[in-house]
């Protein structure tokens, strides 16, 4: 055989800086990516000794928090979240997770080592970290030269020009890319406001157990889910929500709750939101949670079981139902989230059986909406008798119902299955009425009988109908 | 079909003048001619016949919806097609098949309520209208509707996306609500035609008042980020111009005799002191106190070239 005149050198696979600072920034969006920041000041509380002491509290992230600014010249957050101490420097800096990275603390998110810097470099060119961990005070300078330089991995540290005030970290970043500028500045309010409402949601538990996190000076408070449930006679029909909770043999821990948040809407209300958006948000749908943050926030789509396996696509009708899904685990790379942390990973056999948990909770409230389809208002009374919890009481009260056991289905665990209230069958001799008729006639009618033009219907019709009763019995 | 007379309304009337102010000194920017007028005419198309007056080359188009009013338009016409076009359509599905190509409009989204789908229709029409185009956007600004805890937590899910601050209380107060809805425009705005965009919304002017319901309203320029000076030049001399987003000015002027506006007319303009120099003209009180007197007698010095006569006349 005749030898080839070509000589086949080694090839260089070192990694290009331009994929890390190009490349993986694409994949996330900017509020995101700033979200991965706070993920590190969660973090950071958890590897702090304070922390040990208010584990077992209703607020486990009290004392702590996080201050985001952002103007057309630059970014920064400013935690006290115990800093990053020195003998996890090299790991925090480095692109990606090193095998011998030291052992991660329970609890924590981060698992690709990609997170901040993706972060930083999404937004600027030069960034400066300042961070406090006890004795160790120093600072990372990251400048538009080590960007370009191919040749020079190494990142200059120096000892941090002046102390903190508490153990925390600072990173500010500046030499804004034009399209960051434009979002911190020409769209300043609707960024704001957007970023908000993401902190809002995806922080909403963890702010919820005492986190602190402030926007440009404004605090900011969430709004989480709260469900109806009925203190009571445990064994009386009643709303509560269904419940289910287990820990898997790698040792996660799944606790899933679904019920009610308010009143069923009338049909009136079902059909005002199909012609027209009324609520720009809703609290409708599944919150899943993984080591505190919500990776979904009221989904209502396949994701979360909508629309399959005999349960309706998500509609008008179900609007009071809500449910949330909290995972734990000591190894973030158990839980079922995406390269993002931001969303669920559909094809984990972990979350899909939790789904199939979570469609039998939600056919329960289903059944109810459509049982008590047009008895709305009478529906209202057993609302209005239990109050509304939130998750962390939903789980301490839910110590006092009672739960069977599942070993032989796909997912073992303990459940709870409300027994929901019933309508009372109509009496045979009784006979619902309903009609349509124009609304300006419905205006016109009620403003005659009751002075008032915005009586409900149902109330219009139901006095029109006693009013021509009394003459015909005369 | 009941309406409120619209047309007798003294601050409503100042906005609808301040309004044809607005759309005069567009005119220093653009031929009037380009411009089509949109607008939600009521009953008896008053803006329609203002604009037919003061400024005859722009075409219009009224939108109403109810079959009755509608009616009573064809019955007020102030001018005869082309030149006005009614149309009997509900302004949702007007606006879907609106296609304004590269005619600019000038739109005034007159709503009586505050929905959430009308900062929808206001943002889809951001995003159709062509370069140089003029938005006026018109809501109810009604705090005591939202004095309950129900009603805020009602109003915050309604209103979520475009929220400066999404777990903010609406305000009780009524100025304080109007900046409030301002910021919501603002946010809407930007979510509309983000600073990625080639264009705008930049507000030329913005008020509130009360004739018996609250309402704010907001005038501005969709135009091009390069051209932003040039539109904030032609209206910077015009002393009711809003063009940084700052506070909404107040609408609030007194009821006075044609007389009492006749013998203060000699003192007008005003440049300093208007409140006391109009309240020293007068000689007495016309509200409880000295300051309430002097502040509306300034207000009415702000705007007194808007604030038309209502007189009896025998037909």
């Amino acid at each position: 055989m005749k030898k080839s005149k070509f000589v086949y050198e080694p090839v260089d696979a070192s990694p290009v800086k331009s994929f890390f600072v190009s490349m993986l920034t694409r994949d996330i969006k900017l509020e995101e990516a700033i979200l991965d920041l706070l993920d590190n000041c969660v973090d950071g509380i958890l590897r702090t000794q304070k922390s040990a002491r208010n584990k077992n509290t209703k607020q486990p992230y009290k004392g702590f928090g996080a201050e985001i600014k952002f103007n057309r010249d630059s970014f920064s957050i400013s935690d006290n979240c115990g800093g990053i101490p020195w003998n996890l420097h090299e790991y925090a800096f480095r692109m990606g997770r090193a095998h011998d990275r030291p052992k991660d603390t329970h609890g924590t998110v981060g698992v690709y080592g990609i997170g901040m810097k993706r972060a930083l470099f999404k937004m600027g060119k030069h960034c400066l970290i300042s961070t406090q961990s006890g004795e160790n005070r120093y600072e990372v300078e990251i400048n538009p030269q080590w960007i370009t330089d191919e040749s020079d991995w190494d990142i200059p540290v120096g000892p941090a020009k002046k102390p903190l005030s508490e153990d925390g970290t600072t990173i500010v970043v500046s030499e804004l890319y034009p399209g960051i500028k434009e979002r911190f500045f020409d769209d300043a309010k609707a960024f704001k406001s957007e970023l908000e409402r993401m902190v809002a949601s995806h922080y909403a538990f963890i702010i919820d157990k005492g986190f602190e996190v402030k926007i440009n000076g404004d605090a900011v408070k969430p709004r989480p889910t709260k469900l109806i449930f009925h203190r009571g006679d445990k064994k009386s029909p009643a709303i509560r929500p269904f419940i289910f909770k287990t820990k898997t043999e790698e040792g996660v821990e799944i606790f899933l709750t679904v019920g009610f948040t308010r009143p069923i809407p009338s049909q009136d209300e079902i059909q005002d939101e199909q012609e027209e958006k009324q609520y720009s948000s809703l609290d409708a749908g599944w919150t899943i949670l993984c080591n505190d943050r919500a990776v979904l926030y009221c989904d209502r789509s396949e994701l979360t079981g909508w629309g399959e396996a005999g349960v309706p696509r998500y509609h008008t009708q179900f609007i009071a139902i809500s449910g949330i899904v909290e995972f734990i685990s000591d190894d973030a790379s158990k839980l079922p989230t995406t390269t993002t942390k931001r969303g669920i990973d559909a094809s984990s056999s972990l979350y899909l059986q939790v789904k199939n948990k979570m469609r039998e909770g939600m056919k329960i409230f289903i059944d109810y909406t459509n049982k008590w389809k047009g008895l709305a208002e009478e529906s209202k009374k057993h609302i209005e008798d239990g109050e509304p919890l939130s998750f962390v009481d939903i789980k301490n009260e839910s110590n006092n119902l009672s739960f069977i056991a599942t070993k032989k289905t796909v997912l073992r665990g303990d459940q709870h299955r409300p027994v929901l209230p019933l309508p009372k069958k109509l009496e045979t001799k009784k006979r619902r009425l309903s009609f349509v008729k124009d609304i300006d006639e419905v205006r016109d009618v009620s403003e005659y009988l009751f002075q008032d033009g915005n009586m409900d219907p149902s109330v219009v019709g139901e006095k029109c109908f006693d009013m021509i009763l009394k003459e015909a019995r005369k | 079909m009941k309406h409120p007379p619209y047309h007798l309304r003294p601050n409503k009337a100042v906005d609808r003048l301040t309004f044809l102010e607005a759309i005069r000194r567009l005119g220093k920017l653009s031929r009037l001619s380009a411009y089509t007028y949109y607008g939600f005419g009521g009953p008896h198309l008053e803006e329609f016949q203002l604009l037919y007056e003061f400024c005859p080359e722009i075409k219009m188009v009224s939108i109403e919806e109810e079959k009755e009013t509608f009616k009573r338009q064809k019955f007020h016409r102030p001018c005869a097609k082309p030149h006005l076009q009614l149309v009997n359509n509900n302004f949702k599905s007007f606006l879907d098949q609106f296609q304004a190509s590269d005619r600019k409009s000038i739109f005034w989204l007159d709503y009586t309520g505050l929905e959430y789908k009308y900062f929808e229709e206001f943002q889809d029409l951001l995003g159709k209208v062509a370069e140089g185009s003029v938005i006026k956007i018109t809501l109810q600004c009604q705090p005591r509707r939202y004095s309950e805890d129900k009603d805020k937590d009602d109003f915050r899910k309604k209103f979520a996306d475009v929220m400066p601050n999404p777990a903010a209380a609406p305000p009780a107060f009524l100025e304080e609500f109007s900046c409030f809805l301002q910021e919501m425009l603002q946010v809407a705005t930007q979510q509309a035609l983000p600073g990625a965009v080639r264009l705008m919304f930049q507000p030329i002017s913005s008020f509130y008042y009360t004739d018996g319901t609250g309402m704010f309203t907001l005038t501005g320029v969709v135009c091009s980020r390069t051209e932003v000076d040039k539109i904030k030049k032609a209206f910077q001399d015009w002393e009711l111009a809003n063009l940084d987003w700052a506070k909404p000015r107040k609408i609030d002027v007194p009821v006075l005799s044609t007389k009492e506006r006749l013998h203060l007319q000699k003192r007008l303009p005003c440049k300093r002191n208007s409140g006391k120099t109009l309240h020293k003209t007068l000689g007495y009180l016309i509200n409880r106190d000295i300051a309430k007197t002097e502040d509306q007698l300034k207000n009415y010095a702000d705007f007194h070239r808007y604030s038309p006569y209502f007189m009896k006349a025998i037909p």
